[in-house]
């Protein structure tokens, strides 16, 4: 059994006519279909870069305030142009795009152009008919950005064909214990790289991780003009169903040639991470970054999602300061295990108790755990400086 | 500022006690009108008053028809009911009606008044009435259509077609997506999207052609200007241009409106540019600024109608629209402006489709925002005025047999004007495939003529339609709808906090993918596509509106002259702004000085480089 099929979905620069794309990508979810979601307001360049690094089969994208021949023109240019023409376009703007337009697109590269009164069943059909069966022989990779975007699909494919055969507390054992068997992953310049350094993020959803991970993104390309960076980004979903990967959407500081990202879907395992990211990850280590950070979903307060021992160099528990009672904060079992905790939105109310409730349960672990509070939302945050300064330095 | 902003914005609650307490007031004066015999007496005097001063006018046929239609009640606990709990046209708390007359067509001949019952000889003078032109219905038309396309030129030209049967000139401006982004012509990958949708601007000099030929100081001239994350950017270019045509001393005459709603671009236009908070304060500087220089102006457009055509229900609509509404207002207040000052400088935007909400949302939207703005923020007359404009809904008009549109369109403007909007769009019905050609608009244009010039339904008699059993139902069934929504904005700690949680957008969304469902499983009929379908409609001929490369060129080319020739002064003023922005003081003047020399993709980047970008939500 294949895995689920991934597409791209987008709507492009300028444009913020959302509704219908929202519409199909919850239609596609239903459906078993994997979604990155790369948001409004899009320009050609992220869209073809999101799709190389995500290696999704098809781009969808919804245009309306105009100009779709020249966009969606240039987004099969640059795929072809950086060798991805096996990812391939699609899209839709109701009434805006005629008949006549959607000619001239197919002959500029399109697959399919769904007109208005279109009904969501014929869409659905078509992405499962058209880009659901196994690809074929793939092009050699034009680029080790390719090359390694090519690798992470293979390596989440042999998951995905395991979980369906034998979907037995054995497979789940032997699935964490990385028995699972695919190409060698071993890729050209891992051996001149270093092996970076490997952050793991996690916390409860909306305690703002994604928005910490990008503030942190930003620090780092400005301060190392060369430097690149890998983020691995799971959101939840069930066997056998789709996922909306949408964490893209709200990066925008990620967004930027030297940032390799790549969005998973959990498939229905437990614990915050995919049966695949162990192997990803490692892989992902070794492909000459300085950093990567790996951010599990929302994460409740049994999870800890980080291996001891593993890949992971370094652990952050990102919380928000409305977890409840000082009770519920012995049950958290990261503030055990995690190197830094960060109290996010550290604006509200609640922060000041926050602080000094999980300051005291900090110090219960004598360990040398750090508490920072941030306020990640806002511009050149102090906290976050503080953050990167310690992950960047250890101090 | 971060403070204010972020500990406000949690009065929903006490707008919800409010609107209860005001319902158990009706109820209680109902009561109390039933059993004090007094109290009774009164009403029912002051009932027979205001029914005796209402003019009685002959329709063309010779009927007889009062001016203002008021139920048949002569108990006194109903009068108290309808006295309290609806108000006539122009009485708190306004669910008839912001004002009095509204589209009635002025008295030429008053019959008679309606006294007791019996008719006396009438005491008005007629007015006179001019052979050589029929008269209008009002001294402003309430007509006002969405326009933009191309270059400022173009849509100057299609201003002057639209307006030159009005004695008042409405402009409404439609901007393009650079525009809408903050961002210039000459930006990387935005070039095919110049004048699309909208008209482009990027300076001051695009602001100057796009208004050319009219008065803008004149009382007879409003422009409105549909743009919202970098709306006090495009207020300070109108401003700046208008002090250049006509001199300074215009500025307290401009009359007009600008979009800025911020709350509703991140619930769902998605055209949102900085941060919230920074949105905000940009916002309220710019309120604090025209309060207090230009009088006649309209700050803000709190509008819902971009929220329902995302795909909310009509209830979510109004609830998020009044909540959002309240949210600025609190936030007003907060930074000391008073509410008389600022109350009658806001107007609302609302959307009208064909569910059976529609009866009556903007009436109960009216009603809520009166009595929320009175007994939460102490309001006088004038700040608790729901002005609204109204337009039909664009995503009710559909591609399959889109002549049909007409239809849609002429229903939702009769439950408009039903619910005494202050002025409405009516869309084209080539509205699915293009910015409408003249073609279309024209007859957009006269359907609303039709409605309030040619047929008797709203001239002669106000709350025409008014008051009956259904609508009355529906006014019930929508508040208690729109009550519970604030119940749990509130609960998720007042709008801001609600916004950035995405609860509306998420709300939103499902109830957009809903809607889709539904059609396509058939249970929302849409007659052409789900219904009656012809299979012979294939693609219809409609003439697009489309910019040409060598129009977008031009743009480009103006841009690039305006930022040569202004590059020192570009320079110096873009670092004064950053630096008043970065101390927290109000920058509306220096961004004022600004847009006279800078592009606004110019202030748009300086200003994000201070304050950050916004960051989308999904
Ligand atoms: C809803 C809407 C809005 C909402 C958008 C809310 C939101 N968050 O999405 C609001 C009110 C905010 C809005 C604003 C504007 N809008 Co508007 N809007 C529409 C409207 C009414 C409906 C579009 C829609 O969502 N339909 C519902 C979807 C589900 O159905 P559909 O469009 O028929 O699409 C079907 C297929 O094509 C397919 N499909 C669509 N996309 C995709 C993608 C993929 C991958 C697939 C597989 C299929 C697919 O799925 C659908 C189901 O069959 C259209 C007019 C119309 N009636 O179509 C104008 C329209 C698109 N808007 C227009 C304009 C100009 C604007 C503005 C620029 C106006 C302005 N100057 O301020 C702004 C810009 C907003 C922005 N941020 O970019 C113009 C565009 C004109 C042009 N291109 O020449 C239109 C055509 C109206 C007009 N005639 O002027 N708009």
């Amino acid at each position: 059994m294949p895995s689920p099929i991934r597409i791209l979905t987008a709507v492009p620069i300028c444009d913020g006519h959302d509704s219908a794309i929202n519409t199909i990508n919850l239609e596609f979810i239903r459906h078993g279909i994997e979604v990155v979601y790369l948001g409004y307001h899009r320009s050609v360049t992220d869209i073809v870069r999101a799709a190389i690094q995500e290696d999704v089969r098809a781009v969808g994208i919804s245009s309306y305030n105009g100009g779709h021949i020249e966009f969606f023109s240039e987004v099969t240019g640059l795929l072809q142009k950086r060798g991805a023409s096996d990812i391939k376009v699609f899209g839709g703007g109701g009434g805006t795009i005629t008949q006549q337009d959607a000619a001239a697109m197919k002959r500029k590269g399109v697959d399919n152009i769904f007109f208005a009164g279109t009904s969501l069943a014929e869409m659905t059909d078509y992405v499962r008919t058209q880009y659901g069966k196994p690809r074929n022989k793939r092009p050699r990779p034009r680029s080790p950005e390719q090359e390694l975007a090519h690798k992470l699909s293979e390596i989440e494919d042999a998951y995905a064909s395991v979980s369906r055969k034998r979907p037995t507390a054995s497979a789940q054992r032997s699935r964490s214990n990385k028995t699972v068997r695919h190409s060698s992953v071993a890729i050209r310049h891992s051996s001149r790289a270093e092996r970076a350094r490997v952050m793991g993020f996690t916390g409860p959803g909306g305690a703002g991780k994604t928005t910490l991970i990008d503030e942190l993104v930003l620090r780092f390309l400005n301060q190392n003009s060369r430097g690149r960076i890998a983020i691995l980004s799971h959101d939840p979903s069930v066997v056998g169903e789709g996922a909306l990967l949408g964490d893209r959407a709200t990066m925008i500081n990620s967004q930027n040639d030297r940032v390799f990202m790549r969005s998973m879907a959990t498939r229905g395992q437990a614990g915050g991470l995919s049966p695949a990211t162990q192997d990803c990850l490692a892989l992902l280590a070794r492909s000459g970054f300085d950093y990567v950070i790996i951010e599990t979903v929302g994460t409740g307060q049994e999870a800890m999602p980080f291996q001891k021992n593993g890949v992971v160099d370094q652990t952050v528990l990102v919380m928000n300061p409305d977890y409840g009672s000082r009770l519920q904060l012995q049950k958290i079992v990261m503030l055990d295990l995690a190197d830094i905790v960060v109290v996010n939105k550290s604006d509200l109310q609640r922060a000041r108790t926050a602080h000094t409730e999980i300051e005291q349960r900090l110090e219960q672990n004598g360990r040398d755990q750090r508490l920072i509070d941030t306020v990640a939302k806002r511009h050149r945050d102090a906290g976050v400086d503080q953050l990167f300064k310690l992950i960047s330095t250890g101090r | 500022m971060t403070g204010t902003v972020g500990g406000i914005m949690s009065k929903l609650g006490q707008v919800v006690e409010a609107i209860e307490k005001y319902n158990k007031f009706v109820l209680d004066q109902v009561k109390r009108a039933r059993s004090d015999e007094q109290f009774g007496r009164e009403l029912l005097g002051r009932w027979n008053d205001t029914k005796a001063k209402i003019p009685i006018t002959r329709t063309p046929t010779g009927v007889p028809l009062p001016r203002l239609a008021l139920p048949e009640i002569d108990e006194p606990g109903e009068i108290a009911r309808y006295l309290f709990g609806e108000g006539l046209p122009g009485e708190f708390p306004f669910l008839n009606g912001a004002y009095r007359e509204m589209y009635l067509e002025p008295i030429r001949e008053v019959e008679s008044f309606e006294k007791n019952g019996e008719t006396v000889a009438a005491r008005m003078a007629p007015v006179k009435s001019s052979n050589a032109r029929p008269p209008l219905p009002q001294a402003e038309e309430p007509t006002r259509l969405f326009s933009g396309l191309m270059l400022a030129e173009d849509t100057n030209e299609r201003f002057h077609y639209l307006t030159q049967h009005q004695r008042t000139h409405r402009l409404s401006t439609a901007f393009d997506g650079p525009t809408l982004y903050g961002i210039d012509s000459d930006a990387d990958g935005v070039f095919g999207k110049i004048g699309e949708g909208g008209v482009a601007i990027d300076t001051v000099e695009d602001m100057m052609r796009l208004y050319d030929g009219f008065d803008l100081g004149s009382p007879n001239f409003s422009a409105s200007m549909t743009i919202s994350g970098p709306a006090p950017i495009i207020m300070a270019m109108y401003i700046a241009a208008a002090k250049r045509r006509f001199g300074p001393k215009v500025v307290p005459k401009l009359r007009g409106t600008v979009q800025a709603d911020i709350f509703k671009e991140v619930q769902a236009q998605n055209e949102t540019i900085f941060p919230i908070e920074a949105s905000l304060r940009f916002l309220t500087d710019m309120v604090e600024f025209t309060t207090r220089e230009m009088r006649r102006w309209y700050p803000i457009s709190i509008s819902g109608y971009h929220i329902g055509e995302a795909g909310s229900t009509p209830v979510q609509q109004a609830a998020y629209t009044l909540s959002n509404g309240f949210a600025y207002a609190e936030m007003f207040a907060a930074r000391g402006i008073p509410v008389d000052q600022f109350g009658p400088r806001l107007s609302f935007f609302l959307d009208c489709g064909l569910d059976a909400e529609y009866i009556a949302l903007a009436r109960v939207s009216r009603r809520i925002w009166a009595i929320g703005m009175r007994d939460v923020f102490g309001a006088g007359p004038r700040a608790q005025l729901f002005k609204l404009h109204t337009q039909t809904s664009g995503r009710s008009l559909i591609a399959a047999e889109f002549k049909n549109n007409l239809t849609r369109t002429a229903a939702e403007l009769v439950l408009a004007y039903m619910n005494a909007t202050n002025s409405c769009h009516s869309n084209s019905a080539d509205e699915p495939f293009t910015t409408p050609s003249e073609e279309w608009i024209r007859l957009a244009a006269h359907g609303q003529a039709i409605l309030l010039e040619e047929s008797g339904i709203f001239k002669h008699t106000m709350n025409m339609l008014s008051g009956s059993p259904g609508m009355k139902a529906v006014e019930r069934a929508v508040e208690a709808a729109i009550l519970d929504e604030f119940r749990e904005i509130a609960r998720l700690g007042g709008v801001l906090a609600a916004v950035e949680d995405r609860y509306q957008r998420s709300q939103i969304q499902s109830a957009a993918h809903r809607y889709e469902q539904q059609i396509y499983n058939g249970t929302r009929p849409i007659i052409g596509l789900n219904r009656y379908r012809d299979d012979e409609d294939d693609a219809p001929e409609v003439k697009l509106v489309r910019t040409p490369r060598q129009k977008q060129q031009l743009q480009v080319d103006r841009l690039a002259k305006f930022k040569k020739k202004n590059a020192e002064k570009a320079k110096r003023a873009l670092d004064r702004l950053a630096d008043v922005v970065e101390r927290g003081a109000n920058c509306f003047t220096v961004l004022l000085e600004a847009a006279e020399v800078c592009s606004l993709g110019q202030i748009t980047g300086r200003l994000q480089e201070v304050v950050g970008r916004f960051r989308p939500m999904v």
